[in-house]
Formats: structure tokens, C-alpha cells, sequence
């Protein structure tokens, strides 16, 4: 039987990215450890975004709060709008809408990044230098997605729920310290850790597959466009596929 | 300061604070859930526990003081629930202090109310018991009001179907628009009051009459007691029926002897009946009635000229000295 092209296709990539992040692991326990690369990467990946993020999380808290109120009017629950926006955010919303802005600029930089670097044969003349290139420029920036998109997510919550008060006191008003307690009274450890712990594997996803279509970019400049696109595009997807199958074990564990 | 090491920082700063913003939420999250709060765990036993979970709170006259940290099934009717207490409310919990099962708000989440007990008696120690009260839940508030809802929808339909009624009738409208109606219904009774009251009398004059009756004194007395009397009045009702049919005998003779006598008159030969019924007789008569008046007055005038005449006219004299003398003697 013969398959389709395009699932051919399909199946090819996803083994050689299976591939690739079966020698991410394998690159990344041997010793000889890039510190001072993965730091570097850390602040370009994490500390550069921080803007970019905490300007959407604010946002996100505040249009989120605003939006909210008038359904919760309606139920007479108006005092429950700190709560509501909190969970929402702190579950859902804050974790995923980093996670995209994160993508975008991320994965679509690594991608063009390490493509131009493919296109203009630089990872083989590092390669014949001796320094493992993988090592240099994959494990790194892995290593530095994935731990710093849990950070950002973190603080770009705070942001949200911050941004959430103000909202709150467009209309309404409500003290800080009570908006914060309404918050912490509401929160449990079952929203928190399984969104903070799926930020992980959402930085870990964006920063692979952004490596993966810049390392096996094709030759020509338009290769390196095609790989910083689709970098994006099947990041942006992972982060959903992934959420998804968090929710199911999260529910499965009985942690909501 | 080289620009790496100055990144290096930032990235610190960077880290630090997000890292710091899960501990500290993490840490507030635990603190209310007492996960690391020293607690002492005391127990209760309830029947039903209503949906309370593990991790839902317990107040204290109100005061947030703790969370449930266990609830485990004992037997079918009994449900044993750890409560995990906040220290700092040890010394206020008494022996005698009742838990009860309550809900933040209408809607909300369950929690225990701990009702403080006597001050008098010493405090609960790790793991005892408290008692338990039970609070009408709504479930039950709901079953209750279900039931009565029934009867009032019932009551609610005949309640309608009467008033419709009522509504329909013209005639108590007219009743009740009658504005002499309150003065006749006055009047009334006020005759029904008097009307009792000569019922009242005559039901005492009557009661009167019993008594002598019973006694025997009285006619009623003697009608009732009075045995001769009773024989006497039936031969008397039995003569006075015989009588009647005597009568009644007459009568049919008188009838029959009457009917004759207007049959003869009528039409029969007899002088009563020319008398009465033949009108040519009665010309006749009138006829011989004038005859006879005029004979009379022919007789008068020869009376007169005999008393003229000389042969008759000494007689005539003598007659009336004698006349004379007569009234002159009397």
C-alpha cells in the first residue's frame, strides 16, 4: 500500500525530529558543558522577551477582567471577578498566551538564526574546528527555552493579575491586599504546579522544533524563510497539542 | 563590568524574581491550606457530610482556623472527618465544642463551623472528638417547601375556582350591593330576638301546661288523664255521628221535598203556581181589581143619595145620635 506524499512526508519529519531530540539528550548529559553559551542564550531567549511578554500579560489581565465583568453582573457573582480572572490566567490563559508570544519570537529566531548559519555552511566549519556544534548552538538554546519560558510565565501571571486589579478598579473598587487575598484564597496547588510544570514542556517544544527547522534548513536563502515560518507555525501547534494532553493528565490525576 | 557579566545579572534579576513569584505563591497557597501551618487534628463524626471535601475550610465562630484534611468512611451511617486546627485556636476549643457543617454563601464551597463549647471544661486534645449538630440542610429546607408547594398549588386552584365562582354570581353582588340589606337584616333580628323570647314564654307557659296536664288538673288534664271524661267524650263524638247521619237523612228528605215544591210552582196546576208564574191571570186580577173599585165607588154614591132618601133618612138619624151618645159616654 502505498501512502499519501504528504503523510510520507509527515512521518519522515516527525521521525527526524524524534530523532533530534533523542540526540539533544543524549548531547546534552555528556560532559563539556556550553555554561557561558547557555547563559547567553538564557538572557537573549528569556530576559529579551520579558518586555514583549509582560506588555501582552498586562494586557491579557486587564481585557480579561473587562470582559468578565459584565457576564459575572449578570450572575451577581461581581465580587467573584478576582477570582475568576486569577484562575483563568493563572490555568489557562497566562501559560498559553506566553507561550505563543514566546514562539513567535523565539522559535521563529532560532529557526532563521541556525537556518542562515546551515545556509552559510558556518555549522560545518564549526563542526571542522572541533567545536561540537550541536552542543554550541542546539543544546543551549534548548536548555534555555525550556528553562526560561517557565520565568516568564511566571512573571508575566503577576503582570496579568496585576493588570487584573486595575481592571478591577476601572469600574469597581476593591483594595490590593483584598484582590489579593480574594486570589490566594481561590488558587490551590492543582492550579498552580501542573501550569507551571507544562511551561516547561512548552519552552522545551518551541525551542526544539525552532533548532530542528533551522539545522536541517535547505540550501538558499528562501530556505531559511521557510524554516523560521514553519518553526513558528508548528511550534504555535505544539503548544496547543501539548496543553491538551496536560489537561487530560491533570484531569486524570484529579488535580483540577 | 564586561556586557556578559552585566547580562549575567540581569538574567539573575530576571530569574530570581520569577522564581521567587512561584515560591512565594506557592508558599501563600500552602499557608492557606495549612500545609505548613502547625496544626493539631481534632475529629468529627457526622452522618451526612454534604459535599465537604478535603482541603474545604473550617472557621471558628467564624475565623478562618484551619481546614478538613481527611474524611473517611466508618460505616453506612457514619462519616469520620479530620479536621486539621491552627494551633494558635487550641486554647479556645473546649470540650463540648460542636462542629456543623455550614456553606460559604448560598452557592459556595462547604465548610465546618466549630461552635465553641463550655469555658469551664478542659480543652480538646490531639485527636478528639467533637460533637456534631446538625444543620438543616437545604436539600431538606427544598424537600420540605416541594411538599408545601404542592398544597398550596392545590389550595391556590380551589381557592380560584371559588373566587371565579364568586365573581360569576350576580345575585351575591346584588347582596352585597344592597345597601338596605344591613338595616332589613337588623330588623330581623331583632324580630327573630323577640320571636325567641315569645317562643320562650310560650315554650314556659306550655312546660307549665305539662306540668298540670301530668298532674292531672286542667281540661287538657283531664283530656289527658281524666278516664270517665275520655268514655264521655267518645259516647258524646259517638252520638254527635249518629246525629249527622240522621241529619244527613233530612237533609236528603228536605232536598227531595223541596225539589217538588219547585217543580209544582213551576209547572204545575196549582194556585201557586197561577199566583206565581201565570201572567194572565195577574191581568185578570188587575182587571177585577179596577171593576171592583169602581163598584165601590157607584155603591158609595147610592149609599149616599139612600141617606137622602125619606124613607131611610130617620134611620140614618137614629144611627148617629146613638153614635153620639157612645163617644160622650166614653
Amino acid at each position: 500500500m502505498r501512502m499519501p506524499d504528504s503523510f510520507n512526508k509527515y512521518l519522515d519529519e516527525t521521525g527526524a525530529t524524534s530523532r533530534f531530540t533523542y540526540r539533544y539528550f543524549h548531547e546534552l548529559v555528556r560532559p563539556r558543558y556550553e555554561i557561558r553559551q547557555f547563559l547567553r542564550q538564557c538572557y537573549l531567549i528569556g530576559y529579551t522577551s520579558l518586555p514583549l511578554i509582560g506588555i501582552t500579560g498586562f494586557i491579557m489581565g486587564l481585557v480579561l477582567t473587562i470582559q468578565l465583568r459584565p457576564s459575572l453582573i449578570s450572575y451577581g457573582v461581581e465580587s467573584q471577578l478576582p477570582v475568576m480572572v486569577a484562575l483563568a490566567i493563572v490555568r489557562e490563559i497566562g501559560p498559553v498566551i506566553t507561550a505563543l508570544i514566546f514562539a513567535g519570537k523565539i522559535s521563529s529566531s532560532i529557526g532563521a538564526e541556525l537556518g542562515s548559519m546551515k545556509v552559510t555552511e558556518q555549522i560545518d566549519a564549526m563542526e571542522v574546528s572541533g567545536t561540537n556544534p550541536f552542543k554550541y548552538l542546539v543544546v543551549t538554546r534548548v536548555a534555555a527555552s525550556t528553562l526560561m519560558l517557565p520565568v516568564l510565565v511566571m512573571i508575566s501571571d503577576a503582570i496579568s493579575l496585576y493588570g487584573s486589579y486595575l481592571g478591577v478598579n476601572i469600574r469597581g473598587n476593591t483594595s490590593l491586599r483584598l484582590f489579593f487575598f480574594q486570589v490566594f484564597q481561590t488558587l490551590q496547588f492543582g492550579d498552580v504546579l501542573p501550569a507551571f510544570i507544562k511551561t516547561f514542556f512548552f519552552g522545551f517544544a518551541i525551542g526544539i522544533i525552532g533548532c530542528y527547522k533551522g539545522y536541517n534548513s535547505s540550501k538558499g536563502t528562501e530556505g531559511v524563510g521557510r524554516s523560521a515560518n514553519s518553526a513558528v507555525v508548528v511550534s504555535s501547534l505544539m503548544v496547543f497539542i501539548i496543553d491538551l494532553i496536560a489537561v487530560q493528565i491533570t484531569d486524570i490525576l484529579g488535580l483540577n | 563590568m564586561s556586557t556578559s557579566s552585566q547580562n549575567n545579572v540581569r538574567l539573575g534579576i530576571f530569574v530570581t524574581i520569577g522564581v521567587l513569584i512561584l515560591v512565594v505563591s506557592l508558599y501563600i497557597i500552602g499557608k492557606n491550606q495549612n500545609f505548613f501551618g502547625s496544626g493539631y487534628s481534632l475529629r468529627a463524626r457526622f452522618r451526612n457530610v454534604s459535599g465537604l471535601m478535603v482541603g474545604n475550610n473550617i472557621r471558628y465562630s467564624g475565623i478562618q482556623s484551619g481546614t478538613v484534611s481527611k474524611i473517611a468512611v466508618i460505616d453506612d451511617t457514619t462519616i469520620e472527618v479530620t479536621l486539621l486546627v491552627d494551633v494558635k485556636m487550641r486554647p479556645y476549643i473546649h470540650q463540648g465544642a460542636s462542629a456543623s457543617i455550614g456553606s460559604e454563601g448560598l452557592m459556595g464551597n462547604k465548610v465546618i463551623n466549630i461552635t465553641p463549647g463550655n469555658a469551664q471544661l478542659p480543652l480538646l486534645a490531639e485527636g478528639e472528638m467533637l460533637l456534631t449538630k446538625k444543620v438543616a440542610s437545604t436539600d431538606e429546607m427544598l424537600e420540605t417547601l416541594s411538599a408545601t408547594n404542592n398544597d398550596v398549588q392545590i389550595i391556590a386552584e380551589n381557592l380560584k375556582n371559588t373566587v371565579v365562582k364568586l365573581n360569576n354570581s350576580t345575585a351575591l353582588w346584588q347582596v352585597v350591593n344592597d345597601s338596605t340589606l344591613p338595616g332589613n337584616i337588623r330588623v330581623s333580628m331583632d324580630n327573630i330576638r323577640q320571636a325567641t323570647e315569645q317562643i320562650n314564654e310560650f315554650s314556659a307557659a306550655i312546660n307549665e301546661m305539662v306540668k298540670e296536664a301530668e298532674k292531672g288538673e286542667g281540661v287538657a288534664g283531664t283530656l289527658l288523664k281524666d278516664e270517665a271524661a275520655a268514655t264521655d267524650l267518645k259516647n258524646a263524638i259517638r252520638n254527635i255521628s249518629r246525629i249527622s247521619e240522621d241529619a244527613k237523612v233530612l237533609i236528603a228528605h228536605t232536598d227531595s221535598a223541596v225539589k217538588q215544591l219547585d217543580r209544582n210552582v213551576n209547572n204545575g196546576p196549582g194556585v201557586a203556581h197561577a199566583v206565581l208564574k201565570d201572567t194572565g191571570i195577574v191581568k185578570k186580577l188587575t182587571t177585577s181589581l179596577g171593576n171592583i173599585e169602581k163598584g165601590t165607588a157607584a155603591f158609595s154614591e147610592n149609599m149616599e143619595a139612600l141617606k137622602h132618601n125619606f124613607l131611610t133618612r130617620g134611620y140614618f138619624k137614629k144611627q148617629a145620635k146613638k153614635q153620639k151618645k157612645a163617644t160622650q159616654n166614653k
